[in-house]
C-alpha cells in the first residue's frame, strides 16, 4: 500500500474532509483489506468503528445517499432510525433471467420507481465490483456463502425488518441461515440442489450414488460441473464427510476421486450442459435441480436425483450493498418479492424452489423429501482453507 | 490567408529540423492515454502482486516475493509449458491457413474488399453464439458427425468436441482474422511489377514466392504472428467451453485466482511473469530486427 | 488478374472460408428454430425476432455495443495510426523500447486489466458507464491498431512524400494526400480489428461497465448460467445482414462514380 497516500487520506479523513465511507473505499482500492481497515479504523476512534458526524439532518448513509443522487429527498421514516432519502430510482444486479420478466414492471408501475436492471454472471465478479468501492447497486443476489464474505468486509446494508411486512410469509426453514444468523442482510430469493441428471432411457439403472461418475461403462456420457466446491465437494461427500472440509486428508482423497473420474468424464461443464442432456450426448450430469426441470421441459426422458451419501442445498439471498443510492427502494422490492403472489411467479419462471411458504409454485419441481433434505449440506466459505482447495482442484484439472 | 500558411510553415519548419520532436509528438497522444489508462493500473496490480491476499478477495497490506516464488513450482511451470505449445500450434496454423487466404485476397481485384469484408463479419456475432454453433457442429451427435456417418466415411461418430482438437479448432477460428488482416495488409502494396520481372528473368513459380512475395511481406508475418501468438497465451474461454475445462493454461489459472481462489497477489504475479517473458522476446526480436536493418541501411 | 493463386492455394481459401461461415450458417438457421435449446431442429418460427421487441435489454445492448465500438475504434485508430508513423518512420532512442511496451497492452490477461481500470476508476472517483467502457476498450485497443499500422508501414519508402514536398506541397498536405491513401488497407485493417475487439469484449466491459450501461456481450454472457435464449441469435443475424446491405451498398455506390479520386 502506498503509505504517504494512505497517511493523507487518513488526516483527511480525521479532519472530516472525507466521509467514512469514501476513506474506506479508497484505502481498500490502495490495497489494503477490509480487516486491516477495519483494524486501523477502530484503532484511530477509540474503539468504536463508528465515525461521529455532525448533525446533518440526515446521518451517514441518508446524506450520502442524497449527495449521490442529487434528487433525494429528506422525509422522515419516523422508525427511530437513519432517515432513507426517498427516491425515484431502484438498481438491480442480479442474474439472468433469474426473475419472473413481468415483475419488474409491475414493481414499476405500482410504485413509480424506474428500475434498472444489470445481469452479472458469476459471484466474484459481482463481489470484485463491491470489493474496490463501484458504487451505484442497490440489490444484488449472491449465493450463500457469499453473504458471510461480503457482510466480514462491512459491505452489506443491515435489514431494516419493519420495512419488510410481508417477512411472515418465508418458510422459517430459510431463515437464520448459518451464513447470515438471524437474516442480518439478507432475505431468502430462491434455493435449490446440486444433484445428478440423468437420461432414464440409456442408463441401465437411475444412478443413486456419485459412485456412478467412477463407473466405466458410461465413459464419456458424463459430466460434471466446472466449479471446484461442486467436485471437490460431491467427492467429499461420496466419502461420507462435509463438503466443508478443510481437512488435509480428506480432500486429498477426494482429489484422488476427482481424477478417477476425470478419465471417465467428458468434460467438466455447468448450465450449458442441458442441451446435450436433450440431444443424448451426455447421459449422465452432476447438475441443479432447476435446470434439470427446465431441460425436462424439452426432453421427458431427462431425471434428477439425490445422491444417498448427499448433496449440496443452496440459498441465493438478496441483499443491499452498503453503497446503495437508494436503499428504501431496494426494501420496498424486496417486500415486494415476499408476496405470495410475486413469489410464485420467480418460482415458477425460474424452475427453482421459492423460500416463500405462502408461495404456490405450480413448476414440477424436484423437492426433497424430508428425508432427503437430512442429508442434504449448505455450503460455507472456506476461509484459509480455500487455498488447499484451489491447489487441489488446479492438480486435478492438469492431471 | 495571409497569416495562417506561415505560422502553419513555421510549425512544419520547426519539426522538420527536429525529427525526435516529431516522433515524440505522434506518440504523444496515443502514448498519454496509454500512460493513464493502461500503464497507471498496471503499475497498481503490480504493486499488489507484492502484497499478502486478503482473505475475501483483494490484498492486505505487506512485502513478499512469495508468490513470484510460488509460480515457480512444477505444477504451475507444466501448465505454462502447455500453454506455450498450445499457443505455438494455434500461430503456426493460423499462419499455414491465414497466408494463403491474405494472399488471394491481395490477388483478388475487385472482388477484394468483399472477401476481407468476408473474413471479419463473423466476428460481429456474439462469441458465445459462434461458438454454441461449433459445439453443434462438432459434438458426438453433430452435423459434422451425422454427414460424416451418412456418408459412409464413418461407422460411428468421431469424438471431436471436449477434445484439444476442438480448443485448437476455438482458437484458430478466433484468431485467424489477426493473422489474415496484417499479412494481406502488407502484401497488397506488393508491387505486381517485380512479380513481372522476376517472371520475364525465368524464375520458377516457388522460386518468385520465396525469393520475392515471402521476404516483403515479413513485416505482416511477423505481426500477424504476434497478434496470434500473445493473446493466445492468455486465452481462457476456448479451453472451458470447447475442452471441456479439462485442461487448465495459463489463462484460466490467472483467470481463477482473481475469481474462484480470491487470491489477487497470485493471480497478479502470474500475470507479471508471462508479460515480463513476452516483453523480453519481444523485445530481443527487435533487437535483431534492428541491427539487421542498420546492416542493410 | 495474370497472378491467379495456384489451385491448392485456392482449396485451402475455400476450406477457410467455410470454416469460419459454417457456425454463422447454424447460428442464422438456429435463429428460426421454436426449440429454446440450440440443439435440435423443431420447427419454423419468427417467435425470437418478435421477442426482441420485448427483449429491451438485447436491443438496448446492441445500440451502446455500436456506439462503443464506432467511438473507441475511431479513437484508437487516430492513436494508432500517428504512433505506427513515429515508429516506422522516425529513428529516436527509446524506439525499441517503445514498441516492445507495445506489446504489453497485448499480453496483458483481460481480467487484469479489467479489475486494475476499474480500481483506478474508484480511485480518481470516474464514474462507470459507456465512457469508461469506452476509454477501455481504447486503451486495449491502440497496440493493435499500431501493430497492424506499422507492418504496412516498413518498407513503404517515403520517397512519394518526398517526392510531392519537391512539388511544392508541405508536410500536412503530402500526408493527407499522398501517405494516408498508401496507408489505407493497413489502417481500414486495423480499424477492422479494433470494432471487432470492442465490440465482442466481454471481460474486461464487465467490470468497467456501471449501472444501467450493459453492452450486448454482457447480456449473452451472463445468460449462459441458464440458456442463451436463441433471440440472440436473431439479434447477430440482424447485424449480418445490416453489414452485409450496408457494404454491398457503400461498394455499389463508390462504382456509381468512376471519377473518384483515383
Amino acid at each position: 500500500m502506498d503509505r504517504k497516500n494512505a497517511d493523507a487520506m487518513f488526516e483527511d479523513f480525521l479532519a472530516g474532509r472525507l466521509d467514512r465511507r469514501s476513506f474506506v473505499t479508497r484505502l481498500l482500492a490502495l490495497g489494503a483489506s477490509a480487516t486491516t481497515t477495519a483494524a486501523l479504523l477502530e484503532a484511530c476512534s477509540g474503539g468504536t468503528t463508528e465515525t461521529p458526524k455532525p448533525a446533518d439532518g440526515g446521518g451517514g448513509d441518508g446524506d450520502e445517499h442524497a449527495k449521490a443522487k442529487g434528487k433525494g429527498k429528506h422525509k422522515a421514516d419516523g422508525d427511530g432510525e437513519n432517515v432513507l432519502p426517498e427516491t425515484k430510482e431502484l438498481s438491480i444486479y442480479n442474474w439472468s433471467d433469474y426473475i419472473a420478466e413481468d415483475v419488474v414492471p409491475e414493481f414499476e408501475k405500482e410504485t413509480g420507481i424506474k428500475v434498472t436492471y444489470n445481469t452479472y454472471e458469476s459471484n466474484e465478479e459481482m463481489m470484485a465490483k463491491l470489493q474496490v468501492g463501484a458504487g451505484g447497486y442497490d440489490l444484488v443476489v449472491p449465493t450463500g456463502y457469499i453473504v458471510t464474505v461480503l457482510a466480514a468486509q462491512d459491505l452489506l446494508f443491515p435489514l431494516r425488518k419493519k420495512k419488510l411486512t410481508n417477512w411472515a410469509n418465508l418458510h422459517p426453514m430459510f431463515l437464520n441461515p448459518s451464513f447470515d444468523p438471524d437474516n442480518k442482510y439478507s432475505v431468502p430469493w430462491l434455493w435449490g440442489t446440486t444433484g445428478i441428471a440423468y437420461r432414464a432411457d440409456k442408463v441401465k439403472a437411475p444412478p443413486d450414488s456419485w459412485a456412478v461418475f467412477h463407473d466405466t461403462q458410461y465413459k464419456n456420457k458424463m459430466t460434471q460441473m466446472d466449479d471446484q466446491r461442486d467436485v471437490i465437494g460431491s467427492w467429499l461427500k461420496f466419502r461420507g464427510k462435509s463438503l466443508n472440509s478443510t481437512d488435509k486428508a480428506e480432500l486429498d482423497q477426494a482429489k484422488a476421486d476427482a481424477l478417477q473420474s476425470k478419465a471417465l468424464l467428458k468434460a467438466y461443464v455447468s448450465a450449458p450442459v442441458k442441451g446435450q442432456l436433450v440431444s443424448g450426448d451426455v447421459w449422465i450430469a452432476q447438475l441443479w435441480n432447476g435446470d434439470t426441470m427446465q431441460a425436462k421441459a424439452e426432453n421427458e426422458q431427462i431425471a434428477y436425483a439425490l445422491p444417498k451419501e448427499g448433496a449440496g442445498l443452496w440459498t441465493d439471498s438478496l441483499v443491499i450493498p452498503k453503497s446503495a443510492p437508494n436503499i428504501r427502494n431496494a426494501l420496498a422490492f424486496m417486500d415486494f418479492c415476499m408476496r405470495p403472489e410475486i413469489a410464485t411467479k420467480i418460482a415458477d419462471f425460474t424452475g427453482y424452489g421459492s423460500p416463500n411458504a405462502k408461495a404456490t409454485p405450480e413448476t414440477p419441481i424436484a423437492y426433497p423429501t424430508d428425508e432427503e433434505m437430512k442429508r442434504l449440506e449448505i455450503q460455507k466459505d472456506l476461509g484459509e482453507a480455500l487455498q488447499i482447495w484451489d491447489q487441489i482442484w488446479t492438480e486435478i484439472k492438469a492431471g | 490567408m495571409s497569416g495562417g500558411p506561415s505560422v502553419r510553415q513555421r510549425v512544419l519548419g520547426w519539426f522538420h529540423e527536429r525529427p525526435t520532436a516529431t516522433a515524440w509528438a505522434l506518440l504523444a497522444p496515443g502514448g498519454l492515454f496509454l500512460l493513464v489508462f493502461f500503464v497507471a493500473p498496471l503499475v497498481i496490480m503490480f504493486g499488489y502482486s507484492f502484497m499478502e491476499r486478503g482473505l475475501y478477495g483483494g490484498v492486505e497490506a505487506g512485502f513478499t516475493l512469495e508468490h513470484y516464488a510460488a509460480f515457480f513450482q512444477p505444477l504451475y511451470l507444466t501448465i505454462l509449458l502447455r500453454t506455450v505449445v498450445m499457443a505455438v500450434s494455434t500461430t503456426l496454423i493460423c499462419l499455414a491457413l491465414g497466408y494463403p487466404v491474405a494472399y488471394t485476397i491481395a490477388r483478388a481485384g475487385r472482388f477484394k474488399n468483399a472477401l476481407l469484408f468476408l473474413v471479419i463479419l463473423p466476428f460481429w456475432t456474439s462469441f458465445l453464439v459462434r461458438t454454441f454453433a461449433m459445439i453443434f457442429l462438432m459434438r458426438d451427435s453433430g452435423l459434422i458427425n451425422s454427414l460424416l456417418v451418412k456418408a459412409g466415411l464413418v461407422e460411428e461418430g468421431i469424438t471431436m468436441l471436449y477434445t484439444p482438437f476442438a480448443v485448437m479448432a476455438g482458437l484458430v477460428y478466433g484468431f485467424l482474422p489477426f493473422m489474415i488482416l496484417p499479412i494481406y495488409s502488407s502484401l497488397e502494396k506488393l508491387d505486381l511489377t517485380l512479380l513481372e520481372a522476376a517472371e520475364i528473368l525465368g524464375a520458377p513459380p516457388r522460386a518468385r514466392f520465396f525469393r520475392v512475395v515471402l521476404p516483403l511481406s515479413m513485416p505482416g508475418v511477423v505481426a500477424g504472428s504476434l497478434l496470434v501468438f500473445i493473446p493466445a497465451l492468455g486465452s481462457f474461454l476456448s479451453s472451458d467451453l470447447l475442452g471441456g475445462a479439462k485442461q487448465i493454461l495459463v489463462g484460466n489459472l490467472i483467470q481463477n485466482q482473481f475469481t474462484s481462489a480470491r487470491n489477487w497477489p497470485f493471480g497478479s504475479a502470474a500475470s507479471f511473469v508471462m508479460m515480463v517473458l513476452v516483453v523480453i522476446a519481444v523485445g530481443i526480436y527487435l533487437r535483431v530486427r534492428d541491427a539487421d536493418e542498420a546492416r542493410e541501411a | 488478374m495474370s497472378h491467379r493463386p495456384p489451385a491448392w492455394v485456392l482449396a485451402i481459401v475455400a476450406a477457410v472460408y467455410v470454416f469460419l461461415h459454417a457456425p454463422l450458417l447454424v447460428l442464422v438457421v438456429f435463429s428460426f428454430n421454436e426449440s429454446k435449446y440450440s440443439v435440435e431442429w423443431t420447427g419454423f418460427t419468427l417467435h425470437w425476432y418478435q421477442r426482441l421487441l420485448e427483449r429491451h435489454d438485447i436491443v438496448d445492448g446492441l445500440v451502446r455495443s455500436v456506439a462503443v465500438g464506432l467511438s473507441s475504434t475511431a479513437l484508437s485508430t487516430v492513436f494508432g495510426t500517428l504512433m505506427a508513423l513515429a515508429l516506422a518512420r522516425h529513428r529516436f532512442r527509446g524506439r525499441s523500447f517503445v514498441e516492445a511496451l507495445l506489446y504489453v497492452p497485448i499480453v496483458t490477461p483481460e481480467i487484469v486489466v479489467g479489475i486494475s481500470l476499474l480500481i483506478l476508476y474508484v480511485l480518481l472517483g470516474w464514474p462507470l458507464g459507456l465512457t469508461s467502457i469506452t476509454i477501455a476498450h481504447v486503451a486495449f485497443n491502440i497496440s493493435f491498431v499500431t501493430v497492424v499500422v506499422h507492418a504496412r508501414l516498413q518498407g513503404m519508402d517515403g520517397s512519394l512524400e518526398e517526392a510531392a514536398m519537391i512539388l511544392g506541397a508541405d508536410e500536412i498536405t503530402a500526408f493527407w494526400r499522398v501517405t494516408v491513401p498508401q496507408l489505407w488497407p493497413g489502417i481500414l485493417s486495423g480499424a477492422m480489428l479494433a470494432f471487432t475487439m470492442s465490440f465482442d469484449d466481454y471481460v474486461i466491459t464487465s467490470f468497467v461497465s456501471g449501472t444501467g450501461s450493459q453492452t450486448l456481450p454482457i447480456v449473452v454472457y451472463t445468460m449462459v448460467r441458464k440458456n442463451i435464449e436463441p433471440s440472440i441469435n436473431a439479434i447477430s443475424t440482424i447485424v449480418l445482414v445490416v453489414t452485409t446491405v450496408m457494404l454491398i451498398v457503400s461498394d455499389r455506390l463508390s462504382r456509381d462514380k468512376p471519377l473518384s479520386a483515383d
